[in-house]
């Protein structure tokens, strides 16, 4: 049907009015090439070519061209070297080499099917081909022995000849696949020898295989024997000392196979495979945690070495001779800070503008979490030198003159109130000794500082307030009243001492003045000055003895014992031993000086600086102690 | 394309496949199916079901009456006197009857593998078999008189990794005397399954029409402790679908095609209409049995699901979702028809859940259950070897079509082995996993580094029949 029908059908003009020869020859003049397709297909586009059919007469041309005969195929017989009987001839097809193609068209007669063709071929020539997978066949070698080898070197009490012998069979059958060799391992002993071999016949079928074995052997079992005898064969062919590296490597590991820990590490395996739901979920979590950790650990390590990096000192190639007296090390101490302050501000600075210590690395550390965040301003603060940090008290803080960067950055931080410095123990210290300190060390500074006998002394006021020498709980709290308490231990035994002397003194001019006395009022009595001073002095050097004794007895005691010989209590009554005191100066002052009173001061100064050579003397310390204030300086203006 | 030729076969590219066919025949041989083809194709070219007819003819002019097996299921029809037999047993998908066994692999690979040869027996059945004169296909007695009809083509059996030393020799006995096989080799399902599915080593849950066995491959090579085989399978199903409607209210009659001469329909519910069709013989109970599996078959396909998880179908809560779900509707071959919900996924619960069975005469076994054959498979193998198992674990056999299953395997797999990696093999194309032993053994018999594996006529004639067992481990 042409277009010319169907517009005839639908009644529309026919705006091509020429008849239909006319037109035909037209169209097959205008397209000679469509080939490919039906006249009546080619009329359907009318006067409209039809557009998509490819031109294709070249490739059919070609086709027809370049043809060749169809390959033969040959059902051709071939071998597999890797068999063990080489009688197996199978046959596959294979495309007829040229040679060959010739060879067999002669021959082969029309009826004949090409697999006759073939076992003629394969019956004249003989020369088959070998399978090309012949080539995969690999071997496993397992060890051999003799029978005298086995009887010098393998023989094993648990081990017969014949179950290492059943052993290596079925490591070999198997290529030392261990899971089968344990899976088909079924020896049975004493089975003579033809029975032996029914059974092993019968006992693969799994049906029959419940005869229990005589011995249940492990895997590990298996390995063990096996590797120990490979290990021995080993040594027997090449004896230990001549081994290549690999061979002796092999050897020691063959023979130092320890079951036990394989053992073991099955179980855990058979542990970790029957864990439950949550588990393995706690262990997956772990996991994660575990990395997470270990990644945050190299962060912090490679910031770590980063800020060591940028605090390490330049290695100098200076003499240093110059240094090595006392002042040149001062002055190299001196070139130190500056050149440490002028240092580390730049860094400081740097860091602080960028926020990032590692700003070096700006790719190793994306600003992922707050708490990363938060973390690298800690330690952009620690570079900072502000190591205000949880827990230490003895943690230093910066001095307070710095750059006014440095203060900004100060302020920047979150200030903690009064509280919560209290709560994470943040303390600001003036200046502190480099490097970590304990406190009980402070402790023990106070006390060792102190001659024996003051120690010794110090210990028993200490025992007798029921307080233990060695703090159990040195918190800061603690130590700070520990250090109070002994600083008030230590003035008290200055004062206890000098009333000690001071009342001595009183009483030795008690009697000097009573001896005066009786000359002028009794003149009868001449030997009883002397007896008197004699006494005053033996009473006085009687109650040195005495009041020592107190001081080690305890305060209380101590007391009610002056309190016995003195009649006066001067721990309660400051003030009033105070005015003894100044009455007693003034009294020496008025009597001038005695001969003895100087021997006693002097001994005693010189005991005072025996024991504390830093203070200036016995007397301003006590002065200081009895003016009820703590003042260097109002003990000196009171000495004065 | 003159150098293309010349290319030696050693040097052939033989990296991209490794094939090197030798014309093997593969045969796979199941309770339900027996499946026949020739290594290399993906397909087995012969399916038939392992049920063959047994016709009584009794001898018109003597009293002895002979039995004529005639095998296919296109022969399988409604005839008088005529049994219908399965030469395998159910219990163990092992050959039983060896001498149907024998008639029906020779009618598959002979009579419909082979070409015609000019040797009369076969001409002649292959001639039958093609007739339509209602006598359906022949056994050929004479088999033996012939030239050995196998000589050319090496041939692959499958077996039950169960199967005994025995039946193993009598395979090969049959292929090497009676066939004349060049070379054979046996190997067993699951290993076939696992080379289906592109693994050496595998965990095989087979789950097929008589049995379900879960095995655990190691490189080619079966673990026999691990080897794990109950009846849960398409039958055990099948009696459980057969349970459901006897205790269906109403009852569910069975009444299988051929017996429907017409029917109108019915609504749901609603008691049949259909004429049933009259035969002037009687038919053989065993006929029946077999026609009414088919239809229990077709149920199964449509209308059986199982329930995919998490946790058992019998959960509290379950159930009741299930019910709020779209049923299925199941229109017997009679017209009578029912939507049925929350039980089509109840009689499919007992291969897991051994309290969901329904009461079975055969009894069920908490052993039985899939879970517990896969935890008791794995427990027979070695530590090391279990994570990997379960990273291949290759589900196959024709039951395992069943709707959901994988899902549910998947899920009983997870809640056993929480924080495993566990994946399933299980292939998408319905023929692959019904036939995937018989590929698995197409693959293998069309590999070319097999071919030092057959076990060649000669070494059987030096060594005899014992020759199977110590090869084919």
């Amino acid at each position: 049907m042409a277009s010319h029908d169907i517009r005839d059908v639908l009644n529309l003009p026919s705006d091509n009015a020429g008849p239909r020869p006319n037109k035909k020859q037209k169209t097959s003049a205008a397209r000679p090439n469509l080939k490919g397709l039906a006249r009546e297909v080619q009329s359907l586009g009318g006067d409209n070519p039809i557009a998509i059919v490819p031109e294709i007469a070249t490739f059919k041309k070609r086709r027809f061209g370049s043809r060749k005969p169809a390959a033969r195929w040959d059902m051709s017989p071939f071998r597999n070297s890797a068999r063990s009987d080489q009688s197996l001839l199978l046959r596959h097809w294979r495309k007829e080499t040229e040679d060959q193609s010739r060879a067999t068209s002669q021959p082969q007669s029309d009826g004949q099917t090409p697999g006759d063709s073939g076992m003629e071929g394969t019956k004249k020539t003989d020369v088959t081909e070998d399978s090309g997978f012949a080539k995969f066949n690999v071997q496993v070698d397992v060890p051999q022995y003799s029978e005298d080898q086995y009887a010098s070197n393998l023989v094993n009490d648990d081990w017969t000849k014949d179950e290492t012998d059943y052993l290596f069979e079925l490591a070999k059958d198997f290529d030392l696949r261990w899971p089968l060799i344990w899976d088909r391992y079924e020896y049975s002993p004493q089975l003579p020898e033809d029975m032996k071999e029914e059974n092993e016949a019968d006992g693969t079928d799994p049906s029959i295989a419940l005869i229990p074995a005589p011995k249940s052997r492990t895997m590990e079992d298996l390995k063990k024997r096996y590797y120990e005898v490979a290990a021995k064969m080993m040594a027997v062919q090449k004896p230990v000392q001549y081994m290549t590296q690999a061979e002796f490597s092999l050897h020691e590991t063959m023979a130092n196979f320890n079951p036990a820990s394989e053992l073991a590490r099955k179980k855990f395996a058979q542990d970790s495979l029957s864990r439950s739901t949550d588990e393995a979920r706690e262990e997956e979590q772990l996991l994660i945690e575990v990395r997470r950790i270990v990644a945050r650990q190299q962060k912090l390590n490679q910031d770590r070495q980063d800020l060591y990096r940028r605090l390490d000192f330049p290695p100098t190639e200076q003499d240093i001779t110059s240094f090595k007296s006392s002042a040149g090390l001062s002055t190299l101490l001196q070139n130190l800070a500056t050149a440490d302050r002028s240092k580390k501000r730049k860094p400081i600075l740097d860091t602080n503008g960028a926020n990032t210590p590692g700003s070096a690395q700006p790719s190793a550390h994306p600003n992922s979490t707050p708490v990363t965040e938060s973390r690298r301003e800690s330690i952009a603060a620690s570079t900072g030198g502000h190591r205000d940090s949880i827990g230490g008290g003895e943690r230093p803080e910066r001095p307070t003159k710095k750059g006014s960067q440095q203060q900004q950055q100060q302020q920047e931080r979150r200030k903690l109130t009064e509280q919560e410095e209290k709560i994470y123990g943040v303390s600001h210290h003036d200046r502190l000794p480099s490097g970590p300190t304990f406190r009980y060390e402070r402790i023990n500074k106070i006390l060792t500082t102190k001659s024996n006998a003051q120690h010794q002394r110090i210990t028993n006021t200490l025992a007798e307030l029921d307080i233990p020498s060695r703090l159990t709980m040195p918190t800061r709290n603690v130590v700070e009243g520990m250090e109070k308490l002994l600083n008030s231990i230590g003035v008290l035994l200055e004062i206890r001492k000098l009333s000690d002397k001071i009342d001595a003194e009183i009483r030795v001019e008690q009697a000097k003045n009573t001896d005066r006395k009786k000359p002028t009022g009794i003149a009868a009595s001449g030997s009883e000055p002397a007896n008197t001073s004699a006494e005053g002095s033996s009473e006085s050097m009687s109650a040195k003895p005495s009041e020592t004794m107190n001081l080690t007895n305890g305060e209380k005691v101590g007391s009610s014992s002056t309190d016995k010989s003195n009649g006066e209590d001067r721990p309660a009554s400051k003030p009033v031993t105070d005015k003894d005191i100044n009455g007693t100066e003034k009294h020496e002052l008025i009597n001038g000086n005695e001969p003895e009173n100087p021997a006693q001061d002097k001994a005693e100064t010189s005991e005072d600086k025996n024991t504390r050579p830093q203070s200036s003397g016995g007397h301003k310390r006590s002065a200081s102690v009895l003016s009820g204030a703590s003042d260097d300086k109002s003990a000196k203006r009171l000495k004065k | 394309m003159a150098a293309q030729q010349s290319l030696p076969n050693t040097q052939a590219p033989l990296d991209v496949y490794g094939g090197d066919e030798v014309s093997a025949l593969v045969l796979d041989a199941g309770y339900c199916h027996t499946r026949a083809g020739f290594a290399g194709e993906d397909v087995p070219k012969s399916v038939l079901p392992s049920f063959y007819g047994s016709l009584k003819t009794s001898n018109p002019d003597s009293t002895t009456t002979t039995y004529r097996e005639i095998f296919g299921d296109e022969c399988l029809y409604p005839r008088a006197d005529f049994e219908v037999k399965n030469y395998m047993s159910r219990s163990e998908s092992v050959v039983e009857d060896w001498d149907a066994a024998t008639k029906l692999w020779e009618h598959m690979l002979i009579s419909r593998l082979q070409p015609d040869r000019e040797s009369p027996p076969i001409i002649r059945s292959s001639a039958k078999e093609g007739t339509a004169d209602g006598e359906g296909d022949v056994a050929m007695e004479d088999v033996e008189v012939q030239e050995k009809p196998l000589a050319e083509n090496p041939l692959l059996m499958t077996e039950a990794p169960w199967n005994s030393g025995k039946a193993r020799e009598k395979a090969i006995e049959i292929a090497m005397e009676n066939w004349g096989c060049p070379a054979f080799w046996m190997t067993r399902t699951p290993v076939c399954a696992a080379f289906a599915a592109g693994k050496a080593s595998a965990l095989v849950i087979d789950v097929g029409g008589a049995n379900t066995s879960v095995t655990a491959i190691h490189d080619g090579m079966i673990l026999k402790r691990s080897i794990q085989k109950s009846q849960i399978g398409g039958l055990w199903l099948s009696q459980q679908i057969r349970t459901m409607w006897d205790n269906n209210e109403p009852k569910v009659n069975v009444v299988p095609y051929f017996m429907i001469e017409n029917k109108t329909p019915v609504d749901a519910g609603a008691p049949a209409q259909a004429r049933l069709r009259k035969y002037p013989f009687e038919i053989t109970s065993s006929y029946r049995a077999y026609e009414e599996e088919r239809l229990l078959t077709e149920f199964k396909e449509s209308v059986v699901e199982v329930w995919r998880g998490p946790g058992r179908y019998l959960n509290p809560g379950n159930e009741e979702l299930v019910k709020t779900q779209p049923g299925r509707v199941f229109e017997m071959p009679d017209g009578w028809n029912q939507m049925w919900r929350e039980q089509r996924y109840r009689v499919s619960e007992g291969m897991w859940d051994e309290n969901a069975a329904l009461p079975n005469p055969d009894g069920n076994a908490k052993a039985q259950t899939i879970p517990e054959m896969i935890k008791a498979c794995l427990n027979a193998v070695d530590v090391d070897l279990r994570p990997n198992l379960l990273g291949n674990v290759v589900v196959t056999g024709g039951t395992s079509l069943l709707n959901g299953f994988n899902d549910r395997l998947n899920n009983e797999l997870m809640a056993m082995h929480p924080g495993m990696k566990i994946k399933l093999h299980a292939a998408g194309l319905t023929t692959e996993r019904r036939f995937g032993a018989w590929i698995g053994g197409s693959i293998l018999a069309s590999l070319g580094t097999f071919h030092q594996m057959w076990i060649s006529r000669k070494e059987y004639e030096e060594n005899g029949v014992g020759i199977v067992e110590k090869r084919c481990k």
